[in-house]
């Protein structure tokens, strides 16, 4: 049940002519990066990463350097590792080799260090994880009020206009039950968007979509990467990934196989493996 | 082509509803097929012979007299007659003040956008009904043996103001979580001075009074210490999890007679003169301690039903641990374990009645002993006694079940 009258009023054309152009009319939806940091510094710095879960190497030696507003797409076979990667970023898993840094902030065992880097760092994923014992709006006040310390006034403002972004202003306060899986996804995103992060993650965030509902989301994500969010997105949308993508990465087996623009990627892969990967998914 | 179908009338999109009559639901539902009916009627005889035994009892051979007359020792036990005011101020101070509690929840209820809209007065009315009815049973039970008109116009101005809080409460506008809970908290303190202030020594507590003072302060003791218990269960700290679960595994498997017993002799244990609680505080700090244990396995199981995913939603946003907890975990934790945490009060409530054994009168013990006064001695009036008890014990459980069962359904809204 994917609400009409929002796709119709959708802004810009999908999937979008020109390639991330910084569009005036969406900057305050990103905060491209704070005045005072270098502008040519790398957001994120994965150096010679490594995982193991028990004796399973999940990771090995990952290196990706990612830009300030780059948008990168991960792919891979499924137990590739896709996952686990972003998943080390923001620390919901631990790394157990190399370095990794978020905005000049290496994520290492001390807690402040990681709480930084998690209030700068968004995550969408994708079974939604909406709290289902509050509204739409207190989902997504939750983190301001209580991270940022915003009052409350101003974190209503604040989520009311992202539910705007994304297409929902009236259905702020439903409950997460209440809404469909697209709508779900969206309140999601507004959700990481309201601790205004540098950079979001997103972990297959249309894998558990109806197919009429992933366009609503994609187109979301879209505008975001548009706006010049730092993204990695794991995603098998292909469509998707030439659209928005400045990169695509492709992993196999916890290792990075290839990385290349996304024209180039899917029109002459490389490497064997990504060959064999996008014969099976096309 | 075909001829353009007509479209439907908006009678053809209502769905289609019979309108059921208590005939045709009997008809449908005990009487649809022959072992159906030899059910219904196999268990409508006995019941209703049951029923008019039953009502028989309570109305015609019964001698209400022996509970009559020992009405106030039902109530208080050897509460000093002198400062029965004590009481009934406590009464007017919970009543008055449950009732503006009460008016400020359903201000803040109404104000959230997401709330239904308020249903009308009749309905509101009826929903009283349902609520109070057992409450009423009672009352109208214990008033129709008293005959004192004194005592029904104190009962009379205590639903007033219940119900003149209520109706403040609604119209002082400004509620928040907060001011509730400060109003609780500040209530909670005066009914505890009021009774406690200056009062009369532990051993005068009885009946009623003391079966409610301890279950009610032992839930509230109870529930937190259960919640920090099963939170340390899960702990990552093996010295706090080795804590938590020795304690919770010693307690569950010592019956609650022994750990009663075991407090009267502790201060054997302690050194001289240190501190001697008196009985109440005892079997009030056994009770909690006892029932702790229970509520932490219960909570943990409500934690334990949360999905991992939630956890890391909330570490994403930059919750820390503490927060996390306390905004994501408990909230949905304490929602999946409503129905075990009530039957688990319930349980506690009855059990008050083991505090006998260490010499406490409470409404069972006293009613126990009014067999044995020289009025009703070996006039087998035990029946009656017990009878009487036994409606109070009900009547509080239903009530409490019942009140469960709206918090459920009210903590429910939108999940699927
Ligand atoms: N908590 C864990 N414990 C043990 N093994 C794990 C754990 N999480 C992931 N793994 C393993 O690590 C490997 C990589 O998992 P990951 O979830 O990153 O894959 P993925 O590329 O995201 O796959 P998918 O496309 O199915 O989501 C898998 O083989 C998985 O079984
Ligand atoms: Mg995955």
């Amino acid at each position: 049940m994917g609400d009409k009258e929002n796709e119709t009023t959708l802004p810009g054309p999908f999937p979008p002519q020109g390639k991330k152009p910084l569009q005036k009319d969406n900057q305050h939806m990103s905060q491209p990066t704070s005045g005072n940091t270098p502008t040519n510094t790398p957001m994120i710095v994965c150096e010679g990463i490594y995982k193991w879960f028990d004796d399973f190497c999940a990771l090995r030696n990952v290196h990706l350097t990612v830009a300030r507003q780059e948008v990168i797409v991960i792919l891979g076979p499924s137990g590739s590792g896709k996952s686990t990667l972003i998943r080390t970023m923001n620390r919901l898993e631990k790394h157990d080799k190399g370095r990794i840094l978020i905005d000049g902030t290496e994520l290492t065992d001390d807690i402040r260090k990681i709480q930084e880097v998690r209030r700068e760092v968004g995550m969408v994923f994708q079974q939604f994880n909406l709290f289902p014992h509050l509204t739409v709006l207190d989902n997504i006040t939750l983190a301001p009020r209580h991270v940022r310390r915003m009052p409350k006034k101003d974190a209503e403002a604040q989520a009311i206009e992202l539910l705007t972004r994304v297409q929902i202003p009236q259905q702020a306060h439903k409950y997460p039950g209440q809404l469909s899986g697209g709508q779900q996804q969206r309140v999601a995103i507004a959700r990481a968007l309201a601790m205004e992060p540098k950079v979001m993650l997103f972990d297959e965030p249309t894998s558990a979509l109806d197919p009429e509902m992933i366009k609503e989301v994609l187109d979301v994500i879209t505008d975001l990467a548009e706006s010049g969010m730092t993204m990695i997105v794991v995603s098998h949308e292909m469509g998707f990934a030439r659209a928005a993508a400045n990169r695509v990465v492709f992993m196999d087996a916890g290792e990075i196989v290839e990385v290349n623009t996304p024209d180039r990627f899917f029109s002459q892969p490389q490497e064997e493996r990504a060959k064999t990967f996008l014969s099976q998914i096309l | 082509m075909a001829a353009i179908q007509p479209s439907p009338s908006s009678n053809d999109l209502q769905p289609p509803y019979t309108r059921t009559t208590p005939l045709s639901w009997v008809l449908q539902n005990l009487f649809n097929n022959w072992y159906n009916t030899v059910f219904t009627l196999f268990f409508g005889v006995i019941l209703s012979y049951a029923a008019y035994r039953g009502l028989r009892f309570f109305f015609v051979t019964a001698r209400w007299e022996i509970v009559e007359t020992n009405l106030t020792n039902l109530m208080v036990g050897q509460f000093p007659r002198n400062e029965l005011e004590r009481v009934w101020a406590a009464l007017f101070l919970l009543g008055g003040s449950g009732g503006f509690i009460a008016g400020q929840a359903k201000q803040l209820s109404t104000q959230d956008p997401t709330s239904p809209p308020p249903s009308p007065g009749r309905e509101q009315i009826l929903d009283f009904v349902r609520r109070a009815w057992p409450f009423t049973i009672l009352v109208l039970f214990l008033l129709r043996l008293s005959r004192s008109t004194t005592i029904m116009l104190l009962i009379l101005a205590l639903v007033a103001l219940t119900g003149a809080g209520r109706l403040i409460g609604a119209r002082i506008p400004g509620a928040s979580p907060k001011r509730i809970t400060i109003f609780a908290l500040a209530t909670a303190c005066a009914t505890l001075l009021l009774l406690l202030f200056n009062g009369p020594p532990s051993q005068e507590w009885g009946g009623l009074l003391l079966t409610v003072f301890l279950s009610t302060v032992s839930i509230l003791a109870s529930f937190p210490l259960g919640i920090l218990l099963a939170l340390g269960r899960r702990s990552s700290l093996p010295a706090i999890r080795f804590v938590c679960v020795g304690y919770i595994e010693v307690i569950r498997g010592v019956p609650l007679i022994t750990l009663l017993l075991l407090s009267t002799i502790l201060k054997l244990f302690l050194p001289p003169n240190s501190f001697d609680p008196n009985d109440i505080t005892r079997a009030a700090v056994v009770l909690a301690l006892f029932t702790a244990a229970y509520v932490a396995e219960i909570m943990r199981g409500g934690f334990q039903a949360i999905p991992q995913g939630q956890i890391e939603a909330a570490q994403a946003l930059g919750l820390v641990p503490i927060q996390t907890i306390r905004l994501i975990g408990l909230p949905q934790a304490i929602r999946k374990v409503v129905p075990a945490l009530v039957g688990q009060f319930i349980s506690l409530l009855k059990d008050t009645s083991l505090v006998s054994i260490i010499g406490l009168s409470d409404i069972l013990k006293v009613s126990r002993s009014f067999t044995s006064q020289d009025d009703f001695v070996g006039k087998g009036l035990t029946a009656e006694t017990l009878a009487a008890a036994c409606l109070v014990y009900w009547a509080l459980c239903f009530t409490m079940s019942k009140e469960s069962k709206r918090l459920e359904e009210r903590l429910g809204v939108g999940e699927r």
